[in-house]
C-alpha cells in the first residue's frame, strides 16, 4: 500500500483533471466540489506519507531498451515538499470556490488547477531528472494556460497600468500587458531557461547514463569524466538555468510580475507558493549531488557561487521594484521574486561552507524559508484577492482604511505581512534569520557583500510590506466604493465588506499557521534540520547533529533592517505624517530613481528591444533580403527551367535508364497531355484512364518485370 | 492467419481507387467513408503484421530486379503506422472539407460528385505510394513508389488547390522530381559501382535473405574509391534534401503546402516530406556508411540552419497555412540534425520526430482547415482573433499540436526532441567532436524560436478580441473534431509511453549503423 502512496499523490490530481470535463456534464456544483475533493485526496496521501515516515522508492519500466525507468522517490526532502504543496494547494482550491464563483469556463480552470497540482507533485516526487522534466514543463503549460485564463483580453484583466489610465511608457513601450500576452511571455521566457536545463541534463546523461538521483549520487564517476572534458561547471550551471527560468531569478525574472494577469487564486498557487519554488526544489535536489561529485574531483564549487550570487542579486533587484509597486498583486510578485532569491542565496551559501557538516545549515535555511514563504505568501495573495474583489480595483491607491471594513482580512494580512517583514516571532523571522546566518557561514571572500545585500533587501522588505499594509488598511476611506473605473469584478462592487467564509478561512488558516510555526520556530528549524541532515546523509554527507543556535550577527542584521524600515514606512503609510509623493518630487534624483525602479531597471524594455523587436527585424531583413529576393526567384526560375528540364529529362529517359524508364516516360507523356487538359477543366475522365494505366503498368511490373526489359 | 497483409495494405488502396472513383460519381462526398474503410482496414493489417514478429517481411520474386520485398521492421514501422493513421483520419476529415472546397467552385451535382470521386481515388493512390516507399526493400521498387506518391499529389494540388494552383503544382512537381532524379542517379551509380568494385552480382535488393532466416545487406560499398563515394553522397543528399525541404531547397514547400487542399497539406507536410529522412537512413546511412561519414558535419550545419531559418520565416507569415509550412521546414531541420547525430538514440529520435511531427503538424493543418471551413475560407492571421470562444475543441487541439512541435511533454514531441539532442551530444562526445557539442547546444537553444512563433500564432488566432466578422462562427462538425482528437490522444499516448516504438526502433537503428 505504501508503495502506491507517492504515485497517488501526483496521479490523483491528474486523474481529477482528466475527469473534470466529464463531471462538468453532470453539473457545475459537482464539477467544482469534485475538483477540490481530488486535491484533498492527494493531500491526504501526502500526509499519510509523512506519517509513515519511511523512504519509499518505487520504479516501473519506462523505456527498457536504454534502461530508463519511471519512478517515485519519497524521501525526507520530497515528503516535506509534497506536503507543503499539497495542503496549500488544497486550501487555494477551496478559496477558488469562492473567488471564481460565477465565472464562465470554470471547467478549463479546474482542469488546469488539478493538472498543475499533479505535475507539481510529479516534480517533487520524481526519482529521476527526465521524469522531473515532464512535470517541469507540465506546470509551465498550466501556468501559461492559467495566466491567460481570461484570454479575451478585455482591458480590465490587463496587468500593469495602461497609458490611458496614467501608466508610464518606458522607451516608448507601454508597460501593460494583456493576459494572453503575459501567458506567452511567461512560457517563452521559462522555455529559454528550460533549453539550458535540457542541454545540461542531456550532456550529464551522456556521461552518467542515468537520470536517477540515487544513481547519480551513488556512482559519481560521471563527475570526473565530465570534469576531464571541461564540462562539469558548464553542465551544472546550465541545469541551474532551468531553475533560474522557473523561479524567475535574474536574468529571467521579468515574466513573473506580468504573470499577475491571471486570477488571484492562480497567482497564489502557481506564482507564489508552489511552481516558482520548483527551481529552488531542483537546486535542493541536485545541490548535494553536485557538492559531493565536485568534491570527488576537487572542483571549485562554482555552481554554488553562481547560485548564491544570482539569489542575492535577484533578492535585492526585485525588492527595490516592490517599493514603488502600484498594484497590490505586483508588489507581492516582486516580493516573491525577491524572497526566492533568499532561498537560492541560502542554498548557494550551503555549498560554500568550509566544513562538509555545515552544509546542512544553509540547506535547511533555504528550505525553511521556502516553507515559511509558501505559507505566508499564499495567505497574502489570497487576502489580496479578497481585497480586489471587495474594492473592484487592483491599485493600492484605490484602497485605504479597510481595517474596519474587513477585520478578518486585516488580521490575517497583518500576521502574514509581519512574517514577510521578518518580525519576531513569526515564521519569516526565523527562516530569514537562518538565511542570513548561512551567508555568514559561507567560506568565500564575498560573504560580507552577500550579507550586506541581504540585509539591504531585508530593509526594503520591511519598508514595502508595511507600505502595502498601510495603503490598504490605514488612512482615509475616501476612494472606497467610489472609484471603480479599474473594476475587475463589476458584480462584486457593492459587496464592500468581509469576504465570504470560503475565501477568508483558507488565508486566515495560513496566516495563523505562520504564527504557529513562528512560535515554535526554533523547534521547527531543529527538526527540519535533523530530517534534512538525515536526507543528506543518504547522499554521503556527515551529520553534525547540532542543536538550535542563534547567530547573533544575523539577528542583528535582521533587527537593524526592522529598525530602519518600520519607522519610515510607519510614518509615511500608516500614521501618514509624511507624504511620499512630496518627498519623491522634492528632488530630481529621487524622482529619477523612482522612475528607474518603476520601469524595472529598464530590464524589461531592454529584453523587448532585443528579443522581440530585434528578432522580428532580423527575421524581416532575412525575409526581404534572402527569401523573397533570392530564393523565391529560384522558384520562379523553375518555370522557365521546366522547358530545359523536360528536354533534359527526355534525354535522360531515352539514353540513361532506357528500358525501365519507358514506364516513366509513359507517365511523362500522360503528364504533359494532362497538363494541357488541366486548363479545359474536365480532366477527371482522362485521369481515370491515367490511373488505370498506372495500375496496369504497375501490376505488369510486379508480376513480370522482365516483359518490359526484354 | 491473414494472407500477405503487407501486400494487401499497399495494393488494396491502389486497386480500389478506380472503383472508388466510379462509386464517387454516384454518391459524391459519401465515398470518403469507403476510403476510410479501405485505409482503416489496411492500417489494421499493418498492426497485425507488426504483431506477428518484430522484423516482419514478405518477399515476392521479381526478376530481373530481384525481390519485390515489403519489410516492416523497427525502422519502417513508425513511418508505416504514421502514414496510414494520418491517411485514415484525414479520409474522414476530407469529407466535410472537400465538400466545402469543391462546392466553392462547382455547382452542378454531377461535376461535384465526380470531383469527389476523383479526389478520393487520387488520395488512395497517394497513401499507397507513401506506404510502398517505406516498406520497399528493393531500390527500383523504392523509386517506383517514390514516384507513385509524387504524381497523385501533383494532381491533387493541381485539381483541388488554391490560388495559382496550376503554376504551383507544376513547381512542386518539378522541384521534387528533380530531387527524385538526383536520387535515382545516386542509386544507380551506387548499384553499378558496388558491382564493379565490390565484386558482387548486380542487384537492386538492399537486403537478401540468408538460409538462416536472417536479412543481410546485399551491398558492399566499402571498396568504392572515395571520390565516387563523395559524388554519390552529394547526389543523394541533395536529392533527398529537396524532399526534406532543407534550407535553400525549400522554396517549393511553402507554396505547395499552403495552396494544397488542407487535408493534402496535412499529409504532405508531415508524412510525405519526412520520407526523405527515411530514405536517407535506408539508402545513404545503411548502404553507404562512408558517404554518411563524408557529409556528416555538413548536414548537421545544414540542419541547424534549416531549423533557425524556417523558424524565423514563420514569424513573417500572415497566411496561417504558410506559417505552418515554414514551421515544417524548421521541423525537417530537426530530423536532419538527428540523422547527423551518428548515435542510435539520436537517429531514432529523428524517426520519432517524424511520428510526432506527423501527429502535431497534421493536427495544426487540420485546425487551419477547420478555420477555413467555419470562417468561409479565412486564412489571414491578422483578420482572426478570439476564436477560442467559438472553436473550443479546435483551440484545444491546436494547443496540443503546438506543444507537440515545441517539444513539450507529455506530447510525443518531447520524446523525439530529447532523443535527437541527446543523441547529438552523445555522438559528439563519443567521437570527441567538440565543435559538434557546441553546434548541438546552439540547436537546442534555438528551440524557443518554435515556442515563439507557435504561441504568437495561438494568441493572434484564438485569443484576444473576436472580430465582428467572425461573430457567427461555430465549432466544426464531428467529422473534423473527432479526427483531431484521435490524433491528439495518439500523440499524447506515444509521448507518455514511447516504448511501443522504441523497443524495436533502437535495435533496428543500431543494426543500421553497425551493418
Amino acid at each position: 500500500m505504501n508503495e502506491a502512496l507517492p504515485w497517488l499523490v501526483w496521479l490523483l490530481p491528474i486523474i481529477g483533471a482528466l475527469l473534470t470535463p466529464i463531471f462538468a456534464k453532470i453539473g457545475d456544483k459537482v464539477r467544482d466540489y469534485l475538483a477540490v475533493l481530488f486535491s484533498l485526496a492527494s493531500a491526504v496521501s501526502a500526509a499519510l506519507l509523512l506519517l509513515s515516515n519511511e523512504v519509499i522508492h518505487s520504479t516501473v519500466e519506462w523505456i527498457p531498451s536504454i534502461g530508463l525507468q519511471a519512478g517515485v522517490l519519497a524521501d525526507q526532502l520530497s515528503i516535506i515538499m509534497a506536503n507543503i504543496v499539497a495542503w496549500i494547494s488544497f486550501l487555494i482550491m477551496v478559496y477558488s470556490l469562492g473567488y471564481m464563483k460565477g465565472e464562465p469556463n470554470l471547467t478549463r480552470y479546474w482542469f488546469f488547477m488539478n493538472f498543475f497540482i499533479g505535475n507539481m507533485q510529479l516534480i517533487v516526487l520524481s526519482d529521476n531528472l527526465l521524469q522531473l522534466f515532464f512535470g517541469w514543463e507540465g506546470v509551465g503549460l498550466c501556468s501559461y494556460a492559467l495566466i491567460g485564463f481570461w484570454h479575451t483580453d478585455e482591458k480590465k484583466y490587463w496587468v500593469g497600468t495602461p497609458v490611458e489610465e496614467g501608466g508610464r511608457r518606458a522607451w516608448g513601450r507601454e508597460q501593460a500587458y494583456s493576459p494572453s500576452h503575459a501567458g506567452m511571455k511567461a512560457f517563452i521566457t521559462t522555455r529559454v531557461g528550460d533549453s539550458a536545463f535540457l542541454i545540461g541534463l542531456l550532456i550529464l546523461y551522456t556521461h552518467s547514463k542515468t537520470f536517477s538521483f540515487t544513481q547519480l549520487a551513488e556512482h559519481t564517476e560521471w563527475a570526473s569524466s565530465l570534469a576531464s572534458a571541461g564540462l562539469l561547471i558548464p553542465v551544472t550551471i546550465l541545469i541551474f538555468g532551468g531553475a533560474i527560468g522557473k523561479s524567475a531569478q535574474f536574468p529571467l525574472q521579468e515574466w513573473l510580475p506580468d504573470a499577475m494577469a491571471g486570477p488571484t487564486a492562480v497567482s497564489a498557487l502557481i506564482h507564489a507558493a508552489t511552481m516558482v519554488k520548483a527551481g529552488v526544489f531542483l537546486v535542493a535536489r541536485i545541490g548535494p549531488i553536485f557538492y559531493t561529485a565536485a568534491q570527488a574531483v576537487n572542483a571549485a564549487p562554482l555552481f554554488f557561487e553562481a547560485v548564491a550570487w544570482v539569489g542575492a542579486f535577484t533578492a535585492f533587484l526585485a525588492a527595490t521594484q516592490a517599493v514603488v509597486g502600484r498594484e497590490i498583486k505586483k508588489v507581492l510578485a516582486y516580493s516573491t521574486v525577491s524572497q526566492i532569491g533568499y532561498m537560492m542565496l541560502a542554498l548557494g551559501a550551503a555549498g560554500l561552507v568550509a566544513e562538509e557538516t555545515a552544509f546542512a545549515s544553509g540547506f535547511t535555511a533555504g528550505f525553511f524559508h521556502l516553507m515559511s514563504h509558501a505559507v505566508f505568501k499564499a495567505s497574502l495573495f489570497m487576502a489580496a484577492g479578497a481585497l480586489i474583489h471587495a474594492c473592484g480595483s487592483k491599485y493600492l491607491s484605490d484602497m485605504g482604511g479597510l481595517r474596519k471594513v474587513m477585520p478578518i482580512t486585516f488580521f490575517s494580512m497583518l500576521l502574514a505581512s509581519a512574517s514577510l517583514a521578518g518580525v519576531p516571532p513569526l515564521s519569516g523571522f526565523w527562516s530569514k534569520d537562518a538565511v542570513l546566518a548561512s551567508v555568514l557561514e559561507a567560506h568565500t571572500p564575498y560573504a560580507p557583500i552577500l550579507f550586506a545585500l541581504s540585509v539591504a533587501t531585508a530593509m526594503l522588505t520591511v519598508f514595502y510590506t508595511f507600505r502595502m499594509l498601510g495603503l490598504v488598511f490605514f488612512g482615509e476611506k475616501g476612494k472606497l466604493g467610489l472609484e471603480h473605473k479599474h473594476g475587475l469584478h463589476e458584480e462584486a462592487e457593492h459587496h464592500l465588506g468581509e469576504a465570504p467564509k470560503v475565501m477568508w478561512l483558507p488565508y486566515t488558516i495560513l496566516a495563523v499557521a505562520s504564527l504557529v510555526i513562528g512560535l515554535a520556530g526554533p523547534f521547527v528549524e531543529t527538526s527540519l534540520h535533523n530530517s534534512l541532515e538525515h536526507y543528506l546523509h543518504e547522499y554521503g554527507f556527515e551529520a553534525a547533529h547540532k542543536g538550535f543556535e542563534l547567530n547573533l550577527a544575523a539577528v542583528g542584521g535582521s533587527l537593524a533592517a526592522l529598525a530602519v524600515g518600520l519607522p519610515l514606512s510607519y510614518s509615511i503609510y500608516i500614521a501618514r505624517r509624511l507624504d511620499a509623493a512630496k518627498i519623491v518630487n522634492s528632488s530630481k534624483l529621487l524622482r529619477a530613481i523612482y522612475i528607474f525602479l518603476e520601469n524595472r531597471w529598464y530590464l524589461n524594455t531592454l529584453y523587448y528591444a532585443i528579443f522581440v523587436d530585434g528578432l522580428l527585424s532580423f527575421a524581416r531583413i532575412i525575409w526581404r533580403g534572402l527569401e523573397v529576393s533570392v530564393i523565391d526567384r529560384l522558384g520562379d526560375a523553375t518555370a522557365s527551367a521546366s522547358i530545359i528540364f523536360s528536354k533534359a529529362g527526355n534525354w535522360f529517359d531515352r539514353y540513361i535508364v532506357d528500358g525501365f524508364i519507358n514506364g516513366l516516360a509513359y507517365i511523362n507523356v500522360r503528364f504533359s497531355r494532362l497538363a494541357r487538359i488541366l486548363q479545359t477543366g474536365v480532366s477527371q475522365n482522362y485521369l481515370l484512364v491515367f490511373a488505370v494505366g498506372v495500375i496496369v503498368v504497375l501490376i505488369i511490373l510486379v508480376l513480370n518485370p522482365s516483359l518490359l526489359l526484354r | 492467419m491473414m494472407i500477405n497483409p503487407l501486400l494487401q495494405a499497399v495494393f488494396l488502396p491502389i486497386i480500389l481507387s478506380p472503383i472508388v472513383y466510379l462509386i464517387g460519381r454516384r454518391i459524391g462526398s459519401k465515398v470518403g467513408w469507403l476510403s476510410f474503410i479501405v485505409l482503416a482496414y489496411s492500417t489494421l493489417l499493418i498492426i497485425y503484421a507488426a504483431s506477428t514478429k518484430p522484423d516482419y517481411f514478405e518477399f515476392y520474386s521479381w526478376q530481373p530486379f530481384g525481390v519485390f520485398g515489403l519489410r516492416l521492421d523497427g525502422l519502417s514501422l513508425p513511418f508505416a503506422i504514421t502514414i496510414y493513421l494520418l491517411s485514415t483520419v484525414l479520409a474522414v476529415y476530407s469529407i466535410p472539407y472537400m465538400t466545402h472546397r469543391i462546392e466553392e467552385e462547382f455547382e452542378e451535382q454531377h461535376l461535384v460528385y465526380s470531383k469527389h470521386g476523383l479526389y478520393q481515388a487520387l488520395y488512395l493512390t497517394y497513401a499507397s505510394g507513401m506506404l510502398g516507399t517505406v516498406l520497399a526493400t528493393n531500390l527500383i521498387q523504392f523509386y517506383i513508389f517514390f514516384e507513385i506518391m509524387l504524381i497523385p499529389s501533383y494532381f491533387l494540388i493541381a485539381e483541388f488547390g488554391y490560388g495559382d494552383r496550376a503554376r504551383i503544382s507544376l513547381m512542386y512537381f518539378l522541384w521534387t522530381h528533380i530531387g527524385a532524379l538526383l536520387l535515382l542517379a545516386g542509386i544507380l551509380t551506387t548499384v553499378f559501382l558496388s558491382t564493379l568494385y565490390g565484386g558482387v552480382v548486380l542487384t537492386f535488393d538492399m537486403v537478401h535473405l540468408q538460409p538462416s532466416g536472417e536479412l543481410v545487406k546485399s551491398f558492399d560499398t566499402s571498396s568504392i574509391p572515395i571520390t565516387y563515394i563523395q559524388a554519390i553522397a552529394v547526389l543523394i543528399t541533395v536529392g533527398l534534401f529537396v524532399k526534406l525541404a532543407s534550407f535553400g531547397l525549400h522554396i517549393w514547400l511553402p507554396y505547395a503546402h499552403a495552396e494544397a487542399p488542407t487535408p493534402i497539406s496535412a499529409l504532405l507536410s508531415p508524412a510525405m516530406i519526412g520520407i526523405g529522412g527515411y530514405a536517407y537512413l535506408r539508402i545513404l546511412l545503411y548502404l553507404l556508411p562512408l558517404a554518411y561519414e563524408y557529409v556528416l558535419f555538413a548536414i548537421s550545419i545544414w540542419g541547424l540552419v534549416t531549423i533557425i531559418y524556417g523558424g524565423l520565416m514563420a514569424f513573417m507569415q500572415d497566411d496561417v497555412k504558410r506559417l505552418l509550412a515554414y514551421s515544417s521546414v524548421s521541423q525537417m531541420g530537426y530530423i536532419i540534425f538527428g540523422i547527423a547525430s551518428t548515435f542510435y538514440i539520436g537517429i531514432s529520435g529523428s524517426v520519432l520526430h517524424y511520428v510526432s511531427h506527423g501527429t502535431g503538424k497534421a493536427i495544426l493543418f487540420m485546425v487551419a482547415g477547420a478555420i477555413i471551413l467555419q470562417a468561409h475560407g479565412l486564412r489571414s492571421i491578422s483578420k482572426m482573433g478570439g476564436l477560442a470562444k467559438k472553436l473550443p475543441i479546435t483551440a484545444t487541439a491546436a494547443l496540443i499540436g503546438f506543444l507537440t512541435i515545441m517539444g513539450i511533454p507529455p506530447t510525443n514531441g518531447f520524446q523525439s526532441e530529447w532523443m535527437i539532442f541527446y543523441g547529438s551530444f552523445a555522438g559528439a562526445i563519443e567521437r570527441g567532436d567538440f565543435a559538434k557539442t557546441i553546434v548541438s547546444g546552439i540547436a537546442l537553444f534555438a528551440t524557443p524560436l518554435t515556442a515563439g512563433y507557435s504561441l504568437w500564432l495561438m494568441k493572434r488566432v484564438f485569443f484576444g478580441k473576436l472580430p465582428e466578422s467572425l461573430k457567427d462562427v461555430k465549432e466544426a462538425p464531428l467529422t473534423v473534431t473527432v479526427p483531431l482528437l484521435v490524433l491528439a490522444v495518439t500523440g499524447l499516448l506515444i509521448g507518455v509511453y514511447p516504448t511501443i516504438f522504441t523497443e524495436r526502433l533502437f535495435p533496428a537503428v543500431q543494426m543500421l549503423l553497425g551493418g
